[in-house]
């Protein structure tokens, strides 16, 4: 190991100041006491340098310091160097720091970030103009206690989905999604976003189509009247029969995707959700299948395997197993067969319809439910579906706080699922009450 | 050692047990606010199945002050609390008596929004109701923020704000008597809407002794019955006090 140089150098000063001290008190004699002096000597140098460190540190000026070359000069120049590299590192955190909080202070999203409890440690000006937050007082309140809806609230402690939509606290007609990000150790980032402006145009949308619909159905009635009267008429040409068939089939159609259109408006703008009527599955299920095994498609067999019935709305659950059973009798050929199940399962009870139809390839699955959407367009109108059947499950579900399902394989066949939560799910007890 | 901190701990279970109890007082807020929300909803959209759905859920409000009223008188009972802790629950159990009852006008509210769904409406769609009604909701809104930050300055806010929403209603009330006289055919549904009217006037009294009680949490000093000028005068006393600190 070799000392460095600066040392060495510290070394020889004390050695020499030694050596002169022991020369000294050979020549005068009293030894010690020369050494004594020597030392002293050394350790007060010593101090004043430990003394002016100390200052530096302290952050004053350096001051009665002449070496230029040694141990010391080198300890204060690396001192003044590290210093100096502390100095510029907080600069740079520092224009950091500044440009972080001009960005998030120009978004126009606005973010709040928590601490597990709820607490607000800190939120962007955006946060301040969506939800009145304030920054001189509300730094460490709970979030909570300051947007008080009871949805948000729920959501709050047990963050699911891509966050939720509440009234706005500050614009009475104006609507926000909030959503929580956890993060980082304990930490969560709740992001906010005005979506009064899509809230509208998805209402002027349904508010369209509803109305179009209503005002499309009265001339279609009229006009597939006349074609019955055309239809039945004994003395029609023949040459006409086809046409006349035809068109009547094409306004039947017309009036299914209306109707369909119709429901579907009114089950995406009701607010509430479904009323708890008690509905008797069993009894509705069975003249669901009674009339598709009198039309000559595939085998459709039953399977009531629980005697649970629902707390729910009769017409929409309705509609929810006549189109599921519709849909799979229209894409089974007649050779395959359609299994309808209602079973009980630890979550509540499902609802199976199994087909061994054509099924659908499986990235496509996710886009059944859409509006209008179609697999194969030149096959499903073939079999004459409205393009809303899913559409209507879908939402109708929903309102019943249930979820679809979708398992298929192409070629072989598809099974929609809709599970229904335990509090939907209710049973008649013999004497004929229902009992939850 | 030992001793103390299990005094730690105990200190540290009763502050987490005012804790929540407040926070539940806050929620049980926001479950009125909503109400009130979805109450009006029900009127300016003639809404009737809303309306009734409302006057339903009102019993979420009655279980929730049950429930915090429980809370208190067990923290009451076990911790026995005293200056501002005691302040505190007295606050929080008068609190909660105007929220629920500003739940049940709610709940009055819908029931008669459902009522008038079903009948003729002015072509004004009851404007002037909305109005009162947008005032009230500010009020009950405010109370709870006040309550929240502990915030006497804008409970004072609200406090000042009632004066407006019982001149508005008074003059609801004298249309409503000269529509009457007018017309006597519109009586029932003149007389519904008065009583809506009535019911949001009280609303804004509710919130207003809200507001009062988070000026006597913060300040330890009762300001009800004493006129606005000396609250106003207290509320400054008070936070003058804080600032310096004594």
């Amino acid at each position: 190991m070799t000392l460095p140089s600066r040392w060495a150098s510290q070394f020889a000063v004390l050695a020499g100041l030694l050596g002169a001290a022991l020369a000294l008190g050979w020549w005068f004699g009293g030894a010690g006491w020369w050494v004594s002096g020597a030392l002293a000597l050394y350790v007060g140098n010593t101090l004043r340098h430990v003394h002016a460190l100390d200052r530096v540190l302290d952050g004053h000026k350096r001051f009665l310091l002449f070496e230029t070359r040694g141990l010391w000069a080198e300890i204060f120049a690396r001192v003044d160097k590290l210093r100096a590299k502390a100095r510029n590192r907080k600069k740079k955190y520092h224009r950091l720091l500044r440009e972080v909080r001009e960005s998030t202070g120009a978004l126009s999203d606005g973010g709040i970030i928590l601490n597990s409890n709820h607490e607000i440690l800190w939120f962007n000006p955006a946060a301040t103009r969506l939800l009145g937050l304030d920054p001189a007082t509300d730094i460490g309140h709970r979030l909570d206690n300051l947007l008080r809806h009871p949805d948000f609230v729920a959501y709050l402690s047990a963050p699911k989905g891509d966050g939720i939509t509440v009234p706005s606290p500050k614009d009475e007609s104006g609507w926000l999604t909030v959503q929580i990000i956890p993060y980082g150790k304990e930490q969560r980032l709740a992001i906010v976003r005005d979506i009064t402006h899509e809230t509208k145009l998805e209402r002027t949308r349904r508010d369209f189509v509803a109305n179009a619909s209503h005002e499309l159905r009265s001339p279609l009635t009229v006009i597939s009247g006349y074609i019955d009267v055309l239809a039945e008429d004994p003395d029609m040409p023949a040459a006409w029969a086809t046409p006349v068939a035809e068109m009547e089939r094409q306004a039947e159609r017309m009036t299914r995707i209306l109707r369909d259109l119709i429901e579907l408006t009114r089950l995406e703008s009701a607010e509430t959700a479904a009323g708890h009527d008690f509905v008797d599955v069993a009894a509705m299920l069975k003249p669901i299948a009674t009339e598709f095994q009198g039309r000559g498609g595939p085998a459709v067999a039953i399977e009531i395997e629980t005697d649970a019935a629902l707390l729910g709305k009769e017409s929409e659950l309705h509609s929810i197993f006549y189109n599921l059973v519709n849909n799979a009798a229209r894409f089974t050929p007649a050779t395959g067969s359609v299994r309808i199940v209602w079973r009980a399962d630890g979550a509540g009870a499902v609802f199976e319809v199994i087909d061994t139809g054509i099924g659908i390839p499986e990235e496509q699955i996710p886009r059944v439910t859409e509006r209008f959407y179609r697999v194969d367009p030149g096959r499903s109108r073939a079999v004459g579906g409205t393009g809303l059947g899913l559409a209507i499950v879908k939402h109708a579900l929903q309102r019943h706080d249930g979820k679809l399902t979708i398992r298929s394989r192409e070629g072989e066949g598809s099974t929609f699922s809709c599970h229904f939560p335990k509090e939907r799910v209710a049973f008649r007890s013999a004497a004929g009450q229902a009992v939850l | 050692m030992e001793v103390e901190d299990l005094g730690h701990h105990i200190s540290r279970r009763f502050n987490e047990d005012l804790e929540r109890v407040r926070n539940s007082v806050l929620s049980m807020g926001g479950l009125v606010e909503e109400q009130l929300d979805r109450a009006i909803k029900a009127l300016s959209d003639a809404d009737s199945r809303l309306g009734l759905q409302v006057a339903e859920d009102d019993v979420k409000v009655n279980r929730m002050e049950v429930s915090i009223d429980e809370e208190c008188s067990r923290i009451l009972a076990t911790r026995a609390p005293t200056a501002g802790d005691l302040r505190l629950v007295i606050a929080i159990i008068k609190t909660i008596t105007d929220l629920e009852r500003i739940g049940d006008e709610a709940e009055k509210i819908g029931v008669l929004a459902a009522r008038l769904a079903s009948v003729e409406r002015p072509t004004t769609n009851y404007r002037e109701l909305r109005n009162l009604a947008r005032h009230v909701k500010q009020m009950v809104h405010g109370a709870l923020n006040a309550f929240a930050r502990l915030d006497t300055k804008g409970a004072l806010e609200v406090v000042k704000a009632d004066d407006t929403v019982d001149e508005e209603y008074e003059s609801i009330y004298r249309q409503g008597i000269t529509f009457m006289m007018e017309d006597p055919r519109t009586i029932t549904r003149m007389m519904d809407l008065t009583w809506m009217a009535r019911a949001l006037e009280r609303i804004g009294d509710h919130a207003k002794n809200i507001c009062e009680y988070v000026i006597f949490m913060v300040h330890g000093k009762d300001v009800r019955h004493i006129g606005i000028k000396n609250i106003e005068a207290e509320v400054e006393q008070g936070s003058r006090r804080v600032e310096s600190g004594s």
